[in-house]
């Protein structure tokens, strides 16, 4: 079971990691800003194919072995834990590694070949595009925050059924495997972190919308059709989340309150039907965001490209712009967002939420 | 409509705003009653800084081309908005044009040549997008 969960979790993981090169801007190859003319150039191609079968090497290789250690030997449950974490790890680090030694062979490459020299640079924004903009209105992320509300004030008027130990913490069976004393802190202290979590989606939602809707001058188009398809399932999948995470653990608080109101399938169920969802739309989301720019549809303007934007992203891959006052902007390498480092706005967004939420678990 | 800004370019940004704003209300591309982009949210799609369309705001509300209305934001003016004072400023604008024009030798006839083929050309842009 743990073995099956850990297979799947890491396949998922590494399957995005090989992926990436070919769902990231159209424009950006290994975090450099390439002209569009330039962007099915040879070498360029062959780097992509390089990193990605490279990573998917390693992957096969760590995970086969894996697999057979966990099956032969007689590993215990801790050591499966352990060492399919460490593989996961292993995996990341691999292609961030690959990652920093082809932005550096694509920023030579650049310089080389002088890319983008001796063109205008043009930066362009679309009057009109928030029109065209469909993310979910921020009050839906209320409809999570009421029901978790609801839980505490439910949990609150039924004290005195709650049991001598609250559990912590539960395994992937949906069992409870860890206990604290039973204080009115401990009581709701569950579905208090969920309420922080609830408030940093609506807090990262409501940023989001304010953040830019960046453009291509070379690819209008196609750089719209990718910016708009991301902030909307960016909120869609940021709501499922919310949604899920509220369901589950409320199920939770109230089979505390109430312990046989359900039957073990059903606990058992719970969390294997959480990870599903999760992995499945964050997959989908994925490929929707990462396809959505890689049909041409913009005839080519001579004599210009995209405003180079290259010294803003520190290694390609942490944006530190303090004139933008955009919160969040699309990531350079993968599917999704990063934060402006130059705008502590976004870093209290992040940090605050997991301050406390370390907090509340050394109450 | 779509703002081109040059960075590079020896013009300030807030003055190509400025500039294709006014461009684009001539060519019909934006209307009178319509609504600038809030600051915060122009200044992020372009990633530059909020003073710089802020600039350009003013710029444009003091030629009484947009009014800063509290809540609904920047809103294109309409023709009768504006009064004489509007059309003695453009004057003096004109006159400093139409001299160093004749400074650099273009005959009466070049000036107004350019003049109605600078109208036509906004008008058939028009035209185009519309």
């Amino acid at each position: 079971m743990t073995l099956a969960i850990f297979l799947i979790i890491a396949v998922i993981l590494a399957g995005i990691q090989i992926a990436v090169p070919f769902l990231v801007k159209r424009t950006v190859i290994f975090g450099i800003t390439v002209p569009e003319k330039h962007i099915n150039n040879e070498k360029l191609s062959s780097f992509k194919k390089k990193y990605s079968l490279l990573v998917s090497l390693l992957s096969i290789i760590s995970l086969v072995s894996y697999a057979i250690w966990v099956l032969s030997s007689s590993a215990s449950e801790e050591q499966t834990v352990l060492i399919g974490t460490v593989i996961q790890f292993a995996i990341i680090l691999f292609s961030f590694t690959l990652y920093f030694y082809f932005h550096g062979k694509t920023l030579q490459l650049k310089k080389k070949m002088k890319w983008g020299e001796n063109t205008k640079q043009i930066q362009i924004a679309d009057l009109s595009a928030r029109a065209k903009d469909e993310m979910l209105p921020w009050y839906v992320f209320l409809v999570p925050i009421l029901i978790t509300v609801g839980v505490i004030g439910y949990t609150i008027s039924q004290y005195t059924l709650l049991p001598d130990q609250i559990p912590t913490h539960w395994g992937i069976n949906g069992e409870a495997d860890a206990f604290t004393d039973k204080t009115p802190v401990s009581a709701v202290s569950s579905p208090l972190m969920l309420l922080v979590m609830q408030v940093m989606f609506l807090a990262i939602i409501i940023s989001t919308k304010k953040s830019g809707i960046k453009l291509s001058a070379t690819a209008t188009n196609a750089s719209r059709l990718r910016q708009l398809t991301l902030r909307k399932y960016t909120s869609w999948l940021l709501f499922l989340t919310s949604i899920l995470l509220t369901g589950m653990f409320s199920f939770f608080q109230l089979r505390t309150i109430h312990p046989d109101i359900v039957d073990g399938t059903i606990v058992m169920a719970v969390p294997i039907i959480f990870l599903v969802i999760t992995l499945g739309s964050t997959v989908a989301f994925a490929l929707k965001v990462g396809r959505s720019d890689k049909r041409s549809i913009d005839e080519a303007a001579a004599g210009i490209t995209d405003y180079d934007d290259d010294k803003h992203w520190v290694g390609g891959l942490f944006y530190v712009n303090k004139n933008d006052p955009s919160i969040f902007v699309e990531k350079r390498f993968g599917v999704g967002w990063t934060i402006n480092f130059g705008n502590p706005i976004g870093y209290l967004i992040i940090l605050i939420p997991i301050a406390i939420i370390i907090l509340f678990s050394f109450l | 409509m779509i703002i081109r800004i040059e960075p590079e370019s020896d013009i300030p940004i807030y003055q190509q705003m400025t500039n294709q704003i006014i461009e684009g209300i001539a060519i019909g591309l934006i209307q009178p009653g319509d609504s600038l982009p809030s600051v915060r949210t122009f200044a992020a799609d372009l990633g530059i800084n909020m003073h710089t369309v802020n600039k350009s705001y003013h710029q444009l509300e003091k030629k009484g081309i947009i009014r800063i209305v509290p809540k609904s934001g920047a809103v294109i003016s309409s023709p009768h908005d504006y009064n004489d004072f509007s059309f003695d400023r453009l004057k003096e604008n004109y006159k400093l044009l139409i001299a160093e024009s004749l400074v650099v030798g273009m005959s009466n006839e070049q000036i107004q040549e350019l003049v109605s083929s600078t109208i036509n050309h906004l008008k058939n842009s028009s035209n185009k997008e519309a």
